[in-house]
């Protein structure tokens, strides 16, 4: 067994300054601080502001000490915990894969993240090994030592890509606009305008008059300008965020291994082995279908945090989304449609809700003359039609050639 | 034991050090139990109404049924019916005192092996060894094994785990 090795001792200090260890004390203290009261002035605040720091401080000088780790030829050993003592082993076999993560403040201290992927299941425990803040030459080379026990040495990953290594797909920024048209990154900035109308609404008076202090113009530019400042933001948020994600990211293959490398602020290095991956799946939203846009993921068994883990191009023209999971994964060949069942499912389910509708336009026109909802129903029946045919459209299956 | 057992028991028992502890553990949770009563008796007048009366002395009685069995019965207990075994194929348990489980876990199904050392378990020299699978339901642990043995078992799982590839679990 190798000799127990530690973190750099500069991880004590990006721990501080994100309270990394004393956020687990903030349930705590918040009642602690209201039974005190905040009552002094300055003094006070000054006195709690250091007092936090330095109880950071000691948890992560605490949290540094008595943690280390060892990568031995057969497993990987986790030794950690302040008074009670736990000593995690991996076997290097049941590794599913290393991602190596570069928040900002860590790679101001030259400083990395490793998260060794053990797949253990076991609800309720963290269940995977992170190696928090060793140097980034250390964890190029805990990622290669955990990674080659099946023969083929890895080589060692710097930013200049040695010739062993196949491109597989490289990021175009100018796909960032892609982003408005997809759910998921909407997401977050329709949730932040919520929250800001909700705020504005919750404001007493009228905030925008009082404190720009003039005269609205007419009701419907103020919609629009509303409608159009809400788009912009939506717009801008979506754009940032996938940016903030996706920045930079690259896909290679390394011997065994698909590198994903990805993102703006903190940069992550996943690594997954080619041998794991079971299949492949595109995706194309609505609004992806538009631009004609796609994502690709690898589906990947017994991978924590596969969604983001998985993702093989994150979004980008939908021709280079198949062509990457046709290199990956044999193409199939083309789909053959479903039998006719399947189609007068399809449409009989699309259906019910317009059909209930009528039943119950028939019944109120009948008794009090009302043939709105009837109407209602009718439409609402016809596109149900058309619903479930374009949902049998979809449908489609083969049986590759198998492996 | 019973002999209709769904397979035969574990070969192994657990050290006698794992009875002090659970005796401790017993009176640990005796102490705080009884302080909780004490601060009822102080607190709750005698002249009170509605079940008060009846409680003042149930309480005691409560406490005391619950020390005995905490410290005097179950710590025994349970040492008679915790038992575990490593075969060549399998890590296998049985825990538990009034209800009893069975767990097997194939070694070749092992992800992570842990070794925990509680702050109590080191006052006693013992340690528990955690297999973790990629089930949610299949984690087994073998509590209360001198440290020792815990360290030489997790290392042996760890390294036969690693002997088997894996079947895509």
């Amino acid at each position: 067994m190798t000799p127990a090795r530690r973190t750099s001792p500069r991880i004590v200090l990006v721990h501080t300054v994100t309270f990394r260890q004393a956020r687990q004390l903030v349930p705590v203290l918040i009642p602690a601080l209201a039974g005190f009261g905040f009552g002094g002035g300055t003094t006070t605040i000054v006195a709690l502001a250091v007092g936090i720091t330095l109880l950071s401080l000691a948890g992560a000088g605490l949290s540094w000490w008595r943690f280390s780790y060892a990568d031995g030829p057969g497993a990987v050993v986790v030794t950690r915990g302040l008074l009670a003592r736990a000593v995690r082993t991996v076997p290097n076999d049941r590794i599913r894969g290393v991602e190596i993560e570069t928040p900002v403040l860590h790679r101001a201290l030259g400083l990395v993240r490793v998260r060794i992927d053990a797949a253990a299941g076991a609800a309720g425990e963290d269940e995977e090994v992170v190696v928090d803040g060793v140097p980034r030459a250390e964890g190029d080379r805990l990622r290669s030592a955990v990674l080659t026990h099946r023969g083929a040495p890895v080589p060692a990953a710097e930013d200049d890509v040695p010739p062993a290594e196949e491109e597989l797909f490289r990021w175009d920024n100018r796909w960032l606009l892609y982003a408005p048209l997809v759910g998921s990154y909407l997401a977050l900035p329709a949730a932040g305008v919520g929250a800001l109308s909700r705020l504005v609404e919750d404001l007493p008076g009228h905030p925008l008059e009082d404190l720009l202090d003039l005269d609205l113009p007419p009701g419907w530019v103020l919609v629009a300008g509303a409608v159009a400042g809400t788009l912009l933001l939506l717009v801008a948020g979506s754009v940032i965020g996938a940016a903030l994600v996706n920045w930079g990211f690259h896909l290679v293959r390394r011997g065994g291994s698909l590198v994903a490398v990805r993102g703006l602020l903190t940069r992550r290095h996943t690594e997954l082995e080619i041998d794991r991956i079971r299949g492949v799946s595109v995706s194309e939203g609505v609004g992806m279908r538009l631009v004609g846009a796609g994502r690709a993921t690898a589906l990947v068994t017994g991978l924590a945090d596969a969604e983001r883990r998985g993702q093989l191009l994150p979004l980008g023209p939908r021709g280079q989304a198949w062509e990457l999971a046709h290199r990956l994964v044999e193409d199939p060949g083309p789909l053959t449609g479903h039998p006719p069942a399947a189609r007068r499912r399809r449409v009989v389910r699309a259906v019910v809700p317009g059909a209930l509708l009528v039943v119950g336009g028939v019944a109120l026109g009948l008794r009090l003359g009302h043939w709105e909802l009837l109407v209602a129903g009718l439409v609402v029946a016809g596109l149900g039609v058309l619903l479930g045919r374009s949902l049998y459209g979809a449908l489609g299956h083969t049986a590759g050639p198998g492996r | 034991m019973t002999t209709t057992a769904p397979v035969r028991e574990p070969a192994w028992d657990l050290p006698r050090a794992a009875i002090r502890l659970w005796t401790a553990e017993g009176a640990i949770s005796t102490t705080l139990l009884w302080v909780g009563i004490g601060t009822f008796l102080l607190l709750v007048p005698a002249s009170a109404g509605g079940p008060f009366p009846v409680l003042r002395w149930a309480l005691p009685v409560a406490g005391l049924l619950h020390a005995a069995v905490v410290v005097g019965v179950r710590p025994r207990l349970k040492h008679r019916v915790y038992r575990w075994e490593i075969t060549a194929e399998t890590a296998y348990t049985r825990t538990g005192w009034l209800t009893q489980t069975w767990t097997l876990v194939p070694i070749s199904r092992i992800q992570t092996v842990d070794v925990t050392r509680g702050v109590l378990q080191q006052m006693f020299g013992l340690a528990t060894v955690a297999v973790l699978t990629a089930s949610s339901q299949g984690t087994v642990r073998i509590w209360h094994l001198e440290h020792g043995t815990a360290q030489r078992v997790a290392d042996d799982l760890a390294r036969r785990a690693e002997l088997v590839r894996d079947q895509a679990t």
